[in-house]
């Protein structure tokens, strides 16, 4: 079945693509366990979801009917996924699957996330909402124009623009919304 | 028809007004600069515009969200041009045959040719919006249901189906997600609370934009800044503004583009970059110049502007008529039509029919703000692409965090929006369409509602949802879709048909 969709509209053969699609493959498996596991949860909690007897609804409108037929596609769904992952030949799939997730690409994502939730979860609600916005602004700058970056911009150049952003965001933001449009900021 | 005339008079004449005009000049250039820059969205563009145009009065907010909308469908053509990469997913089949012709020497022309066709195509997804959307409505008045049940659950498959090309699974898969998102908080038949595990602030469901804000904008943030490669811009010397004869050489592509477009805008959660790829295919299948294209075609180049443009009036048309999402951005507009009062829907040409020629109304001042800006402000537009995106990103980002908290001012939005963002990073890696994922949330109290109501109205007796002439029709569309969407069976239907032809015997 998975050796069809690759045939005639299949895109432009790069090398790594078959190492790509090995990983995907891999991928696929685990979501689709994850998928799995999830579908099978809802299925169970919609199963058990009150009938709402005593108030005498028809049995067919209890409300954990859609979520149970969704889930019971979802399940559906992720067994087809899974079934065809683990028929699809991927040759080193796993150890492509594993180094696609700790490349450099995946640090700097994971980076870009972890700032995010610093200044989400963090700092807004503890500082004031400036003050985060700021902080979060100049430490987002210099992690990927100094550290992160290639070629490496030397900190002398980018500490001013970082300030520099960093202040104008933090005030633009909050005038913006708390003088213009009386928005309360968190 | 000559009412339909002078509703749309009265929907020009209604926003001919200094502060209307001035909004649809900046929103338009916002639009252009935010679909010009890479990683910004115009799906992303809107969600972040609901929360600064909260407070204006319904017409104006919806015109710039509009003008917005079109604007930066526009505007990624600019960067697929210049730099060869999409500024917004729509304009990737424009990078196709744009970037080679920049690098041929002809940037003003490919900038020049891309402006005039977005404002012809979306010339014509706005005719076939003006003669198409209120037939539409009154058809639709017959819907009950049972017809909605099925409407909305057509629109997840067919855009779990045509968004994610090559895998209609993973497109099915991000659907029911969707829908399953949509079933958390207060069921409306018997007001019973569903997943919410006790939390309150579940007990409303999950706003669709916070998680819009997630999954188009900071999904967006995380995709871009992990890619470490710069792109150069292409530096453009002869003239933008394009000679009638460029313009007009090709008006049969231009035709069909601008209707395969306005077609795919119809199709529930299905947008600009199908309408583009779609179109792009359609000339390249019936052009005299197949081989050029991919080389510099400007056949291809008006054929993928086109078709992304005519998308956005088609969109339109089941959003305003049925309440059903065109497009992801359309998702927006929903939600944005519903905090501003304005019921999308059946009813809508009922109550309000001046509405939907006030949308066509704004769709021509946006295109005509296009073709100015587009063929004025090149030299502008290019400062704007040369911003290093360590620096917008990180205020892109506080933009999304104050976005979806300020809607209702509670931070359980701000951790929606970084759950979809996060989940939806993880998702998008891993192939899975996004806009099956929104117009599954979008639609799943529709279809849930009218599910439960068309069965109670029964006494549980599911025959009128199969037996209904409308009904049976979508039934039978969603079935099909679904089996084609089989390779096995893909095939053997397939090859039914090519033996049938080699016989002679007429299918």
């Amino acid at each position: 079945m998975s050796q069809e969709t690759g045939g005639a509209d299949a895109a432009l053969p790069q090398p790594g693509d078959d190492r790509a699609a090995g990983a995907m493959v891999r991928a696929d498996l685990v979501a689709a366990i994850v998928f799995i596991v999830l579908g099978a949860a809802i299925l169970y909690a919609s199963w058990t979801m009150p009938r709402l007897e005593v108030r005498r609804i028809h049995p067919m409108t209890v409300p954990g009917l859609v979520p149970g037929l969704l889930s019971f596609a979802l399940v559906v769904c992720g067994g087809i996924l899974a079934w065809r992952s683990v028929r699809a030949p991927a040759p080193g799939g796993w150890q492509s699957l594993r180094e696609a997730v700790l490349s450099r690409e995946a640090v700097r994502a994971l980076v870009v996330a972890a700032l995010a939730l610093v200044y989400t979860l963090g700092l807004v609600g503890t500082l004031p909402f400036w003050a985060a916005t700021a902080v979060f602004v100049f430490a987002f700058v210099l992690v990927f124009e100094v550290w992160l970056a290639e070629p490496r911009k030397s900190w002398r150049t980018s500490l001013p623009w970082a300030m520099g952003l960093a202040v104008v965001t933090a005030a633009a933001v909050t005038l913006v919304f708390e003088r213009a449009f009386l928005v309360r900021l968190p | 028809m000559f009412e339909g005339l002078g509703l749309l008079a009265g929907g020009i004449a209604h926003f001919l007004t200094p502060v209307s005009l001035f909004n649809i000049a900046w929103a338009t250039l916002l639009g252009i600069v935010i679909g010009a820059l890479p990683g910004l969205t115009a799906t992303m563009g809107v969600a972040l515009l609901v929360t600064l145009t909260y407070k204006m009065p319904p017409d104006q907010a919806i015109l710039c969200l509009m003008c917005l909308y079109s604007g930066a469908i526009y505007g990624g053509s600019r960067t697929a041009i210049l730099l060869a990469i999409p500024g917004t997913p729509a304009s990737a089949a424009t990078t196709l045959d744009g970037h080679p012709l920049a690098l041929q020497g002809k940037a003003g022309l490919a900038m020049g040719l891309a402006t005039t066709s977005s404002t012809l195509g979306t010339i014509v997804g706005i005719v076939a919006l003006a003669l198409i959307a209120p037939l539409l409505a009154e058809a639709a008045l017959k819907f009950g249901s049972y017809e909605f049940f099925w409407l909305a659950l057509f629109g997840v498959v067919i855009s779990g189906q045509l968004t994610a090309m090559d895998d209609p699974l993973k497109g099915y898969i991000a659907g029911i997600v969707g829908l399953l998102v949509a079933m958390v908080g207060m069921e409306t038949l018997h007001a019973y609370q569903r997943f919410t595990f006790g939390i309150s602030a579940l007990g409303g469901g999950v706003d669709l934009i916070p998680a819009m804000v997630g999954a188009f904008g900071l999904a967006e943030i995380l995709g871009v800044m992990k890619r470490t490669v710069h792109a150069r811009i292409v530096s453009s010397a002869d003239r933008v503004v394009p000679r009638l004869g460029e313009v007009v050489k090709y008006w049969r592509t231009t035709l069909r583009s601008g209707i395969i477009g306005t077609f795919v805008g119809i199709v529930p959660g299905v947008g600009e970059d199908v309408g583009a790829w779609a179109s792009y295919a359609a000339a390249k299948r019936s052009s005299k110049e197949a081989d050029q294209f991919g080389k510099g075609s400007q056949e291809g180049l008006i054929a993928a502007e086109t078709g992304n443009s005519a998308v956005v009036p088609g969109a339109m048309i089941p959003t305003l008529t049925l309440a059903l999402p065109g497009s992801a951005a359309a998702a927006v507009l929903i939600a944005a039509m519903f905090i501003h009062g304005i019921r999308p829907g059946p009813l809508l040409m009922v109550e309000n029919p001046q509405f939907l020629y006030q949308i066509v109304a704004i769709l021509l001042f946006s295109t005509l703000a296009i073709l100015v800006f587009g063929l004025s402000l090149t030299r502008p537009l290019l400062t704007v692409l040369a911003v290093p995106r360590e620096r917008l990103m990180a205020v892109v980002y506080v933009l999304c965090v104050v976005g979806s908290f300020a809607i209702t001012q509670r931070m359980f939005d701000v951790y929606v929006m970084l759950t979809f963002g996060m989940v939806g990073f993880i998702l998008r890696e891993m192939k899975y369409p996004m806009a099956p994922l929104v117009l599954g949330i979008i639609l799943g109290d529709l279809l849930d509602l009218n599910l439960r109501r068309g069965l109670l109205l029964t006494n549980g007796d599911p025959t009128p949802f199969f037996t209904r002439p409308i009904s049976a029709v979508i039934c039978l569309i969603i079935v099909s879709t679904i089996l084609m969407s089989i390779p096995a069976v893909s095939k053997r239907v397939r090859a039914l048909f090519t033996r049938d032809r080699a016989g002679g015997s007429p299918a």
